[in-house]
């Protein structure tokens, strides 16, 4: 037996305004869940704690409940010393107990064709990933959309393809889905993150049901616009200025010796609109002994293609960027946009190794950047974080750059999935909230690596957002400047 | 009808529903009873939990027994059952339940639940325990999920009326002893009642009356006790399936479920030495024999010196191809793993775990129990599963009675008694009491489990069945306490816990002999099941014993 200190979020509607935490020490076995620290303060201090349990292993979906913030089952979580635990964040009924019967009501059952039958096996191992569901709403909980939209949560729409994929259904799910806010999903994979079955919602549902609307025609006019453009220009964003492409020659080498050697994929955003950071990247490649090779003829990676389900023309796309990199005998392949790089790992089929510009500056190791006297924050772009697995990198570059760096929760900024184009207003909402996490940080720059997210957080706060590799690069001048003989 | 209290003046029942049939229980067998029921008229189904994740269904891993292939047969089936139950099993529901299993798995599939199937487009079936024929239909290792979602869905398209976490406390009877309804309480502690024409008993099992238990919190066995305190009889209540295998680490997860699939699957069992011990136990069926047999190995491995550190054998699947493993066995992958042990490369540790009671309420083959007016469906019946039960045939079971149930209290004719109300009015004393007691009802119910585990387990004899009743008794009269109305359906669980626990023992000191799950150290003669003299034991609020038997010699 242990003793843990842990609190508790506590509320009776009858007598409290507003739920309070409490903290108690109990005592649990070696090993325990957070399930049996709570069992052991209802059966030790206070029996009128109100929290739900069934299975007990994972498999019901009963007790799910926010740890440190995070949504997670209390029956598998392992329960930890000063943890705090609270209800998910949907209408709390009493302590622990939040009102799950609304959500569950809106997903949707199967209505059975009268000749149903059983559907073939590759039917059936489509439908699976789908249907290992516990509806334990983590998802729901922790889903950004559902803060500022009508968003019917992702399980809701995991079902929807569920029973779009069935050949027993014969109900209508892409009108369903549509109103349910197909449209409203901004591809974070933060309910893929806190799935206790790691359903891939966005993937496997979202961007099926966005194809299958497409083929009927109804996808978002502005979603359409774009894919109009890529189809006739290759690049997702029209062409307003000078590209990154026109301006640099095929292979960029070093300043010194040459340490090693990527591809350059600059994506539509860092080609034609903002071309100064791809640049600015450029440089510090150069800084740092990295050759960098620039086939001209890529195009668009597809992302705003594949996220918005509009997919006919995107295997000609992946066709000629694996082209572009494999003609020219590259392994690594660089991106400095976290859509395109998430898209390249985990949409692509590549016979060359793809990493973001964060993890090839530190694999190889950086010459030291004096430090910025500023205060930065970053913000996570959710195609980095989540899409590949990348959270440490940009921070240790971060830190060696600027004088202070300081956290900030990451949240969706509202831009991805083709909400900024699709649902601006949702993108606005999203964009407004992390604003006011910026200010709370009182940083006085926000660093980031997705040209998207830039973008937008730059439209929802004063302060100002930079790249990092713009960062790096200031950082870099700083340090000439200093080097350089004054007067 | 009695709502409120003449001399305080104070309203006792919050809410009276009316309904033609009410369900009780929201596990596989209740749900299908109140879709069937639903045919005939008004249904309500009372849940103690949301429904469908409080039962033992949603929970089920390996699969559902069915014949389904033309190289199988019903008669092996039902030779398979009874052979695995050592022939206590009442030959009439065995026959429906493999006749009707293929039958409710159509349903199943109509309905849209999504099984693994072969690329010939046929459900995809396993090898289980105690079968000669691979006949147990898979969803992966969440059969059980997989059914309980299909009939939600399946549910949802009736007009049932559902009261989700609203515990049933006690079973009402009318003058003429016949079930008009229930009393329970919602989640505020506020008492409703229910009044039905028909009432189907779907409560599940009560595993949870043992300190080591596969069940989910919902398995207090509150549909034994209900029901006996109601009149009516139950048979073989001493027959708990102690599945084999277990986890045994962590402490606070021991005894959750290590799905028979993994068995099924190929997976070995060995003991601290490494050895296949199987082979001493039965040779020819060896991982793949009854659970009984199984169970009983590996605890006699660890009395015997032979287990591991932690009281357990190995489970092995290391072998396997990791993909068989992840894609067959993903729950037990992910749980595993969650405990620290990757299954693709380390064995699992098991012991054997209280996991199923094969007796129940006494049951026609129409689901009528012996109380008019109430109807049994699920692990809360007995009698076809007779002394063990084999691996797939519980959630054949749900389904099969589960029809049934709803379909014939579907027909019931309306009510034409009154409620008893001096009954509710000692349920009212009985509820305000506990708000004057004095033993909190978790510690309670911890000794309960232990009592029961530690003499009323695997292994039995008279003395340590007379002390656990003495134990169980001594519980069941101290005051249980409840701090809020909150915690008053606490305090009824855990009076129906010490109840069930009881009628466990008494049943297992009736049955003199050892038959499948039922293992008397003390029995003094050995019988083969087949020639057993001995039938069922019954017991009820007026009579309890054991049938005997004519056997051909």
């Amino acid at each position: 037996m242990k003793k843990i200190r842990i609190k508790v979020s506590r509320f009776n509607p009858a007598v409290d305004a507003e739920p309070h935490l409490e903290e108690y020490t109990v005592e649990v076995n070696e090993g325990a869940r957070v399930l049996h620290a709570l069992h052991a303060v209802h059966d030790d201090h206070d029996p009128t704690l109100a929290y739900r349990y069934c299975c007990g292993a994972g498999q019901c979906g009963t007790c799910a409940v926010r740890v440190n913030g995070e949504p997670v089952l209390a029956c598998m979580e392992e329960a930890r010393d000063g943890m705090t635990v609270e209800p998910l964040v949907l209408p709390v009924l009493k302590d622990l107990v939040i009102d799950m019967e609304p959500v569950i009501a809106k997903i949707a059952r199967i209505c059975p064709r009268p000749d149903a039958e059983l559907p073939p096996k590759e039917v059936i191992e489509e439908i699976k990933p789908l249907r290992d569901c516990i509806e334990c709403l983590c998802c729901v909980s922790a889903c950004p959309a559902l803060l500022v939209t009508e968003f019917a949560g992702p399980t809701v729409l995991r079902q929807e393809m569920r029973l779009a994929l069935d050949p027993r259904d014969s109900g209508d799910r892409i009108t369903d889905a549509i109103k349910k806010g197909l449209f409203y999903c901004t591809t974070c994979k933060r309910c893929v993150e806190v799935c206790p079955k790691d359903i891939d919602t966005p993937g496997k549902a979202i961007e099926k049901l966005r194809e299958l609307a497409n083929r009927r025609g109804l996808t978002l006019p502005r979603h359409q616009e774009v894919a109009r453009l890529v189809q006739e220009t290759g690049r997702s964003v029209e062409r307003t200025k000078v590209t990154f492409l026109e301006q640099v020659p095929e292979v960029i080498e070093p300043d010194g010796p040459v340490r090693g050697e990527v591809g350059f994929f600059v994506g539509c955003m860092f080609n034609g609109r903002v071309p100064q950071t791809a640049l600015d990247a450029m440089e510090v490649m150069k800084r740092n002994g990295i050759r960098v090779i620039i086939p001209h003829e890529q195009v668009c990676c597809g992302s705003p293609l594949i996220r918005t389900g509009q997919t006919s023309f995107v295997d000609d796309l992946k066709e000629r960027n694996i082209e572009a990199f494999t003609s020219r005998g590259i392994k690594t392949v660089m991106t400095i946009c976290a859509g395109c790089g998430a898209t390249l790992k985990n949409d692509y089929e590549t016979p060359f190794v793809v990493k973001d510009v964060t993890e090839v500056l530190t694999d190889y190791g950086i010459e030291p950047p004096a430090r910025l006297d500023i205060r930065a924050t970053y913000h996570d772009p959710c195609h980095l974080l989540r899409g590949q697995g990348i959270r440490e990198q940009p921070r240790e570059l971060l830190r060696q750059t600027v004088r202070e760096f300081v956290e900030m929760p990451a949240q969706c900024c509202g831009a991805g999935g083709g909400v900024r184009s699709g649902v601006p207003e949702e993108a606005m909402a999203l964009g407004a909230m992390r604003g006011e996490a910026v200010r709370a940080t009182g940083a006085d720059v926000v660093v980031t690596v997705c040209p998207f997210c830039e973008f937008h957080i730059a439209d929802c706060t004063d302060v100002p957002v930079k790249n990092l590799t713009t960062i790096l690069l200031e950082g870099y001048r700083k340090k000439d400047a200093e080097q350089e003989p004054s007067g | 009808m009695i709502v409120y209290n003449a001399s305080t003046n104070k309203m006792l029942v919050d809410e009276i529903v009316d309904t033609h049939v009410l369900v009780v229980g929201s596990g596989g067998a209740g749900i299908r009873a109140a879709i069937e029921a639903s045919r005939y008229g008004d249904v309500v189904l009372v849940s103690k939990t949301i429904a469908g994740k409080g039962g033992c269904t949603t929970m089920a891993e390996g699969g559902y027994n069915a014949v389904l292939r033309d190289q199988d047969s019903i008669d092996v089936h039902r030779e398979d059952t009874l052979a695995g139950g050592a022939y206590l099993n009442d030959p009439e529901l065995v026959d429906i339940l493999v006749h009707e299993a293929p039958e409710r798995m159509d349903d199943l599939i109509r309905w849209g639940a999504v099984f693994d199937v072969t690329t010939e487009c046929q459900v995809a079936q396993r090898p289980f325990g105690g079968q000669r024929f691979p006949r147990t239909c898979y969803a992966g290792d969440r059969t059980g999920h997989e059914i309980i979602m299909t009939l939600l869905e399946r549910l949802d398209a009736t007009d049932t009326h559902i009261y989700q976490e609203v515990t049933v406390i006690d079973l009402l009877t009318d003058e003429n002893g016949a079930v008009a309804g229930v009393i329970a309480l919602d989640r505020d502690g506020e008492v409703v009642l229910f009044r039905a024409d028909a009432t189907v008993l779907a409560t599940g099992g009560g595993t949870q009356v043992y300190d080591i238990s596969t069940n989910s919190a919902a398995g207090t066995g509150d549909g034994f006790a209900m029901a006996y305190r109601a009149g009516a009889e139950l048979i073989d209540m001493e027959m708990v399936q102690f599945h084999p295998t277990g986890a045994v680490y962590p402490y606070d997860a021991r005894g959750r479920l290590v799905t028979e699939a993994v068995r099924g699957e190929g997976g070995l069992l060995m003991n601290a030495r490494r050895e296949r011990f199987m082979r001493r136990y039965d040779p020819e069926r060896m991982e793949l024999s009854t659970r009984d047999v199984v169970a009983r190995a590996i605890a006699t491995e660890v009395l015997e010196g032979r287990g591991t550190a932690r009281g357990g054998v190995y489970l092995d699947v290391t072998h396997l191809p990791a993909e068989t493993i992840e894609t067959r066995l993903p729950v037990m992958l992910e749980q595993f793993l969650a405990f620290g042990v990757d299954i693709r490369r380390e064995p699992m540790e098991v012991a054997p775990t209280a996991h199923h009671i094969m007796g129940g309420l006494r049951i026609t083959a129409e689901c009528r129990t012996t109380l008019p007016g109430l109807f049994a469906c699920g692990e809360v019946a007995g009698g076809v599963h007779g002394a063990n039960r084999l691996g797939g045939n519980a959630l054949a079971e749900t389904q099969v009675f589960g029809k049934r149930a709803g379909e014939f209290a579907g027909m019931s004719a309306a009510r034409s008694g009154r409620i008893d109300e001096a009954r509710v009015h000692d349920i009212f004393k009985m509820l305000d009491g506990f708000y004057d007691g004095v033993v909190k009802p978790a510690d309670v119910r911890k000794d309960l489990k232990l009592t029961m585990w530690n003499q009323a387990g695997i292994f039995r004899n008279a003395a340590d069945l007379r002390t656990a009743l003495m134990q169980v008794r001594r519980l069941s009269d101290r005051r249980l306490y409840a701090a809020s109305s909150d915690n008053l359906a606490e305090c009824c669980i855990v009076r129906n816990m010490c109840t069930t626990a009881s009628l466990i023992i008494r049943c297992a000191m009736l049955r003199p002999e050892s038959r499948g799950a039922h293992m008397r150290l003390d029995a003094e003669v050995a019988t083969e099941p087949a020639k057993s003299p001995f039938g069922h034991t019954y017991i009820s609020l007026t009579r309890d014993g054991i049938e005997r038997r004519e056997v051909a010699a």
